[in-house]
């Protein structure tokens, strides 16, 4: 098994078997004629008149608008709530219980609650995204503020930081390997309430889009919907944790160099 | 944990506040007059519902979606878990494929099952399985591989066979891996379930609190999603506490 110590090989050994599952999908139901399971070849074909590029923008960017709009707000409403209350164990007390029952309702569960405020427009995507991809960020913030080690604070009294200092040299960068964790997460909830929001919410959307299709029968064009999301979910995961590679480089470099 | 004998009225005074806060804002505040309910009005409902059958048919169908779709996971997960960790070339082979199903939100085969399945019980099991199994077999696989090297020589030196190693040496290295896994899983499943239950129509809270919601029984879609946040946080807390019980050898 020294061979497999080979990137070239490691990643051969990588891509037999979804190739392999692909291709049995294709010739199995290449001559099939169940309604549910139509040839892969014809999805293919589908998904091609569909998604390059006739419904992107009519479906894709709205999904997509949402996703990110509701995200940003998100995560940036977790990490500063989440650094003001690991900042204040005295505060943060009083809010963890609250907290503790809120994030323990399913985040796709508040999208009725949602389109109580809102309605059905896409305010109320946005808002129920925002609020489901805070929680993950928030905890997180809050745990990695709270776990600074005391002799780094220590010591920055000692160099006489001051307050800004202390946050933006000590802290942050300190507790931002445990923030990253909880983006990765929110991210995940928010592509999840996305597409909720979108099938709870008849409309625009790849999930709206996906549903209308499967009421109307076009059994064709609800794969190619599928096929498209669980795409776009592995690629939103592949393009985070380049980011967070990216980001975190000089926190990889230490695990290393101490391993 | 200095404040221990302070988090119990901690938590009563923030849950009391946050309720004076819902309530105010429904009467006089900028929520007044507008479809969400009042905190007392939701609560007379939730006390209402918790002496109706029908509440507690739909809970335990949720559970029971939750239950069967985790166990049949963690039946499967484990064992094979074990498996691709004993290989290195098995690892590598799944692990991409293991990685793309693993990030693929059940909510996205929703509709497929629909077809397949149907509004019905084995949906909400299907999809439970499909959101954990590949995620707990991954971090078994990670667990199995994490045993100490030194510790596996040496029982290849006194002759132990494979499954005295996977028993002895692999299983113990693994459970910390395990356990954590099935923490996560164990909330994934409920919250997989209502998903289920609320996108795809099978029977449980999730469909419940659609119909609710699109019959605008306001106070009910709030009673419900109440329901849902101390069913999880039972969960959660079931959970940690059971684990603790059981996996005492490992610390946190």
């Amino acid at each position: 098994m020294r061979l497999l110590n080979s990137r070239i090989i490691r990643f051969l050994v990588g891509i037999w078997l979804p190739i392999l599952l692909i291709w049995w999908w294709w010739t199995w139901s290449a001559d099939s004629v169940d309604p549910f399971f139509p040839p892969l070849s014809a999805i293919w074909e589908q998904f091609k008149f569909n998604w390059i590029w006739q419904y992107v923008p009519i479906h894709v960017f709205p999904s997509l608008r949402n996703l990110f709009a509701g995200y940003f707000i998100g995560i940036f409403a977790g990490v500063t709530l989440g650094a003001l209350l690991g900042a204040n164990p005295r505060v943060s007390r009083y809010f963890e219980p609250v907290i503790d029952f809120l994030r323990s309702i399913p985040p796709v569960a508040t999208v009725p609650v949602f389109i109580l405020f809102f309605g059905l427009d896409a305010q109320m995507r946005i808002a129920a995204v925002a609020v489901a991809a805070c929680f993950p960020t928030l905890l997180s913030t809050m745990q990695g503020f709270r776990a600074t080690d005391p002799t780094l604070l220590d010591t920055g009294k000692v160099f006489r930081l001051t307050p800004f200092q202390m946050m933006w040299k000590v802290r942050v960068p300190n507790a931002s390997p445990i923030i990253w964790s909880g983006l990765q997460v929110s991210l995940q909830i928010a592509f999840v309430v996305t597409i909720a929001s979108e099938i709870l919410g008849s409309g625009f959307g790849i999930g709206a889009f996906t549903t209308i299709s499967i009421d109307s029968f076009m059994i064709l064009d609800a794969w190619t919907g599928v096929v498209l999301l669980g795409l776009l979910g592995f690629a939103l995961n592949v393009i985070f944790d380049l980011v967070e590679r990216w980001s975190l480089r000089w926190y990889i470099g230490q695990k290393k160099l101490a391993s | 944990m200095s404040g221990k004998p302070l988090r119990i009225p901690a938590g009563l005074v923030s849950a009391v506040v946050a309720l004076l806060i819902w309530q105010i804002a429904t009467t006089w505040g900028p929520l007044a007059g507008t479809s969400v309910p009042t905190a007392t009005s939701t609560l007379a409902e939730l006390w209402n519902m918790l002496f109706m059958s029908e509440t507690w048919d739909s809970i335990w169908q949720t559970i029971q979606m939750a239950l069967y779709g985790f166990l049949i996971a963690v039946a499967i997960a484990i064992p094979v878990g074990i498996l691709i960790g004993l290989s290195r070339f098995a690892f590598i082979s799944t692990k991409f494929t293991f990685d793309f199903f693993k990030v693929i939100p059940p909510i996205v085969i929703i509709p497929i099952t629909i077809l397949v399945f149907g509004p019905t019980l084995q949906m909400g099991v299907f999809l439970v399985v499909f959101a954990i199994v590949f995620a707990l077999a991954v971090q078994t696989a990670y667990g199995v591989r994490d045993a100490d090297p030194v510790l596996i020589e040496t029982m290849r030196c006194y002759g132990m066979g494979r499954a005295k190693q996977v028993l002895f040496a692999r299983l113990p290295a693994a459970s910390p891996f395990i356990a954590i896994g099935i923490r996560i899983s164990v909330s994934a499943a409920m919250i997989v379930a209502v998903v289920a239950g609320l996108v795809g129509g099978a029977p449980g809270l999730g469909h419940d609190l659609l119909l609710a919601q699109t019959n605008g029984q306001n106070t009910v879609t709030f009673a419900i999603v109440l329901i849902l946040g101390i069913l999880g946080l039972a969960v959660s807390r079931l959970v940690v506490f059971l684990q603790r019980r059981l996996i005492f050898w490992t610390a946190s």
